[in-house]
């Protein structure tokens, strides 16, 4: 399946831009974390008819795209699948809220429509801000930012983990595509009847190697908890970062 | 007296109860020593490297290194001293760059930051992959990835090195290059291999194995000249010697 090998291509550069050298991938990697949260924060707590608000909390996206050096274009192409899922958040509330607000030319706009627009947006404002936070920051120092505000271990590792495990499951499906494909010419897909030793040699194969990674993992000391760079260190630039941040957001918010 | 040896004595293990892999190992390697494992694929060579540092404990008979008992208590100060390199390398690297993988362990042992960037670097200048210490795993070649789980062990500082096929899908030169800094290590060695030329040139001593049990345990020239023993065991001489 190309799909998949294009799938494990896209996590290596996601991977890629993550270690290229720009300000703000250099910035502390707890400090991205809380403007991220608070960002989602912030967005999640307009209401509804607060649109035009909403619409300037796009500011936050926009600028950490260009401060990033993430182009936009394959920003939006990456999340073509979860975005179209974000956008049916609120799809069924221009049918339950019928509510009348204004008239746009003999066009009624009612309030399930706006509040399916704020939702919509909101939900992509969302997922861009957590798209930009991992393009920017490495899986381990997200990790290492989320520890730091004292998520639990268990979580982070799992995190942590299964981010590692899928490159690993996507490369083994991959190979096992190829290999069916090549003894099947022709054949679109995957036929049925293969489905089930197909998915369970995926399993095993996908098992044998985890528990292989595993294994070195414990050779190497491991005992159930990442052990982080500790040589990130806050500075300035970091907690300046995050103050003018919070005060966009606020005076967004109330003003 | 160094206490830097492993013993095996009477060691007997099976993945199942009905099935034996290994039947009544013994021998002991010493300071120093760079023992080569030779065997038929299925002879129990892996499992043996295994047994030894602690991944499976269901064996019967006894295990000591550097006169420490493997048991579920003492695993992780045997995992100290043990760097056990993986024959797929893909299984040993798991970090996104070459720094952060041979810094994994150290940092898992608590060491400062300052000690893990002097043990990073130099297990780095020992295999000399220095210059890429930054690179992505998944951008690095073959002999390149292998290099770089040597250096993830020796980040560690182990006294013991067990390395299961370390040529295997190597090139002639990146072969040429491992066993030129295999030979510069002084540790411990156990080499668990079918590249019986790579043995000859980094082993001074050779343990056969043949359906779970040491067949031969010698001296390097005595066992891989001696072609009915090879033969006999699904195994054939180096080519330097078929050639001659």
């Amino acid at each position: 399946m190309s799909k998949i090998n294009s799938a494990v291509r896209e996590i290596h550069r996601i991977d890629e831009i993550a270690l290229k050298d720009t300000w703000l991938v250099g910035l502390h990697p707890l400090i991205k974390v809380l403007v991220t949260i608070i960002y989602i924060v912030f967005t999640v707590s307009f209401s509804q008819f607060q649109l035009e608000k909403l619409l300037l909390m796009i500011l936050y996206p926009a600028i950490l795209f260009i401060l990033g050096e993430v182009s936009f274009r394959e920003g939006i192409k990456r999340l073509r699948i979860i975005l179209p899922l974000v956008c049916l958040i609120g799809i069924f509330n221009p049918i339950f809220d019928k509510r009348e607000v204004f008239i746009f030319s003999d066009f009624v706009v009612t309030s399930g429509m706006i509040s399916m627009i704020t939702l919509m947006i909101k939900g992509v404002l969302c997922v861009l801000a957590s798209y930009l936070l991992i393009a920017t920051t490495r899986i381990e120092k997200i990790c290492y930012g989320l520890r730091q505000i004292h998520m639990p271990a268990v979580l982070v590792t799992q995190i942590l983990l299964t981010y590692r495990y899928l490159s690993l499951l996507l490369s083994e499906a991959g190979k096992t595509w190829q290999a069916y494909s090549l003894r099947a010419p022709g054949q679109k897909g995957v036929h049925v009847k293969a489905w089930g030793s197909l998915l369970g040699g995926l399993l095993l194969r996908s098992m044998d190697r985890a528990s292989a990674l595993y294994e070195s993992m414990t050779l190497r000391g491991y005992q159930g908890e990442f052990h982080y760079s500790n040589t990130i260190t806050m500075r300035w630039k970091d907690v300046v970062y995050l103050i003018i941040w919070c005060f966009i957001f606020l005076v967004i918010k109330y003003i | 007296m160094s206490h830097i040896r492993i013993d095996l004595e009477q060691v007997s293990f099976g993945y199942e109860k009905e099935q034996t892999i290994l039947k009544k190992i013994s021998f002991s390697v010493k300071e120093h020593e760079t023992v080569g494992l030779i065997g038929a694929n299925g002879a129990g060579k892996s499992t043996l490297l295994k047994l030894i540092v602690g991944l499976y404990l269901n064996f019967s008979g006894s295990i000591r290194v550097e006169d420490i008992p493997v048991e579920k208590r003492t695993l992780s100060k045997i995992r100290e001293r043990i760097g056990y390199v993986f024959q797929d390398s893909e299984s040993q690297l798991f970090m996104p760059t070459v720094y952060e993988d041979v810094a994994f362990a150290p940092r898992n042992y608590g060491l400062s930051e300052e000690e893990v960037d002097r043990r990073v670097k130099e297990a780095l200048e020992a295999v000399q992959i220095m210059h890429l210490k930054d690179k992505p795993i998944y951008k690095m070649s073959g002999g390149e990835k292998k290099l770089a789980s040597i250096a993830t062990i020796l980040s560690m500082t182990p006294d013991i090195i067990l390395m299961d096929e370390p040529t295997i899908a190597l090139d002639p030169k990146n072969r040429r290059n491992l066993i030129q800094i295999l030979n510069q290590f002084d540790h411990l060695k156990i080499i668990a291999s079918h590249d019986l030329d790579m043995v000859l040139d980094t082993c001074s001593r050779v343990i056969l194995l043949a359906d779970g049990q040491i067949i031969a345990d010698g001296k390097t020239e005595d066992i891989l000249t001696n072609q009915k023993l090879l033969e006999e065991n699904s195994l054939e001489l180096p080519l330097r010697y078929q050639f001659t």
